[in-house]
């Protein structure tokens, strides 16, 4: 079995990794950086939980990637989003809204919303449908997921007008 | 699921890269999102020796717009890089709403528009794991001989299922396809075949490098009917173009996902020229439709529902068409 030498950088950290060349990124990520906030589902990209952020921002399903294909190429997974004590307003409202109930999906769900604000801080509701299309949540019949990702979207106005009177 | 072992090259030339490809010409695949090609590794459905990477091949992911005003589309640009594209949305809505049919948000940002116009066919019985396979005898597509879904057929019957195809074709699209011995252009009006296996004209080795959509100024639409608005195969697509306002000069109608290619609706199309955008000029296609479609089968719908399917999407397209 080949093994390739590759530098990932997950969270902006680096970690050079010798990685069978047919892993998937969700496979190293959880398996060998342990990073396991990133979820296995369907391993077939139709659910969602294995979402994470590429350099440009954009959700991208790490079931169907090749980690030898991410080679230093940036990768954020939920564990660099917020800190424990400094959760991002997308983590904040998942908890305060009852969006999280047996929680698996929820790593995906917020990588997914964040990925969609990230470019898009005022999406309207068929820009959420459209993003949200590819993450799904089998608890929460997805409606306070909805309320909590509308609250984050007027936490992070809110956030940015404050910044600008400071 | 996991991905069975394979060898991975990762050329930064178009040469380097047919060549890779020319090796091993039935078992090597490119690799561009790898959204459709994954799972069907990891269902065993395709077993690729090699993997030629398209990632760091220079310029294969770039849009330009012509000289007469057409756009040239790089196979590797992604679905949302391309559905993002300022002239796509105004000029080509048909291509654009296509495009964002495909799966999700996620698959787009990953998935190409190569891959979409060359996606594999589908089945009940094939885009299944091997163990689920067992249940039945090896198909035609499954290095077997016998069709599952029309038992008495002598070829395979899955079907072609690419959003963007019907609406390429609906534009006027033409592809290049790049060889170690050469490049040749084929209008992809000419590229499928009525085929579940076989169902492009590509030879072993041969590369889509790029999409070539014509300036054309048609008025153009696509609808799509699934169960789920995301992340669903189609039960029926349509593409319309018409060219002129008040005479209709040229008019084209393709149908996806109702058989092995896209179904192109000649008499219907014809229809529209003659009689134009007139409620029994839009009738007259839509009932003209059935002839174009010929043979239906029962894959994933009854044939008689994919038929009326084709009926009412005809009728929606053309009425979209009227009021634009």
């Amino acid at each position: 079995m080949s093994k390739q030498l590759i530098t990932l950088i997950v969270n902006g950290d680096s970690y050079e990794l010798a990685v069978p060349v047919h892993a998937t990124l969700l496979e190293v990520i959880r398996d060998e950086l342990r990073l396991t906030g990133t979820k296995r589902g369907c391993t077939s990209g139709s659910c969602g939980v294995c979402t994470c952020q590429d350099g440009a921002g954009n959700a991208v399903l790490t079931c169907l990637s090749l980690a030898v294909e991410w080679d230093g190429r940036p990768v954020t997974t939920i564990e660099g989003v917020g800190r424990p004590g400094d959760l991002h307003p997308l983590q904040r409202a998942f908890l305060e809204f009852g969006a999280v109930q047996c929680g698996y999906c929820t790593p995906g769900l917020i990588m997914t919303a964040k990925a969609l604000l990230d470019t898009n801080p005022e999406p309207t509701e068929a820009d959420i449908d459209e993003a949200l299309a590819g993450a799904i949540c089998r608890c929460t019949g997805h409606i306070k997921v909805r309320h909590a990702i509308r609250h984050a979207i007027e936490r992070l106005a809110g956030e940015g007008s404050d910044a600008e009177q400071a | 699921m996991q991905l069975p072992p394979f060898e991975h090259r990762q050329p930064d030339t178009l040469e380097a890269c047919l060549e890779q490809l020319a090796a091993d010409p039935e078992a090597a695949a490119p690799l561009a999102g790898g959204t459709d090609l994954l799972v069907n590794m990891k269902l065993g459905l395709t077993r690729p020796r090699t993997l030629v990477s398209l990632r760091r091949v220079p310029g294969l992911a770039d849009v330009t717009v012509t000289d007469s005003g057409g756009l040239r589309i790089g196979a590797a640009c992604t679905l949302t890089g391309l559905a993002e594209h300022p002239e796509i949305a105004d000029r080509f809505p048909a291509l654009q709403r296509a495009i964002r049919a495909v799966g999700s948000r996620h698959v787009r940002n990953m998935a190409t528009i190569g891959g979409n116009v060359c996606l594999p066919t589908r089945c009940w019985y094939t885009n299944q794991s091997d163990q689920w396979r067992e249940c039945r005898l090896p198909c035609f597509k499954t290095e077997g001989d016998v069709c599952h879904v029309l038992k008495s057929s002598e070829r395979c019957h899955a079907l072609n299922s690419s959003d963007t195809a019907p609406a390429l074709i609906a534009l006027n699209a033409r592809v290049t396809a790049a060889a170690l011995d050469g490049a040749r252009e084929i209008p992809l009006a000419d590229f499928y075949a009525n085929d579940g296996v076989d169902h492009t004209v590509l030879r072993p080795g041969e590369l889509v490098t790029c999409i070539d959509v014509p300036a054309g100024g048609a008025r153009s639409t696509f609808i799509k009917v699934a169960q789920r608005t995301g992340l669903d195969y189609a039960a029926g697509t349509i593409a319309a173009a018409v060219e002129g306002k008040r005479k209709i000069k040229a008019a084209r109608l393709v149908v996806g996902a109702i058989g092995s290619w896209p179904a192109q609706l000649h008499h219907a199309a014809r229809i529209v020229c003659d009689q134009g955008l007139t409620e029994a000029g839009i009738e007259a296609a839509a009932e003209a439709a059935r002839a174009d479609l010929g043979e239906v089968n029962n894959l994933f719908s009854p044939s008689g529902y994919k038929r009326r399917l084709v009926r009412a999407l005809v009728r929606r397209a053309l009425t979209e068409l009227k009021r634009s």
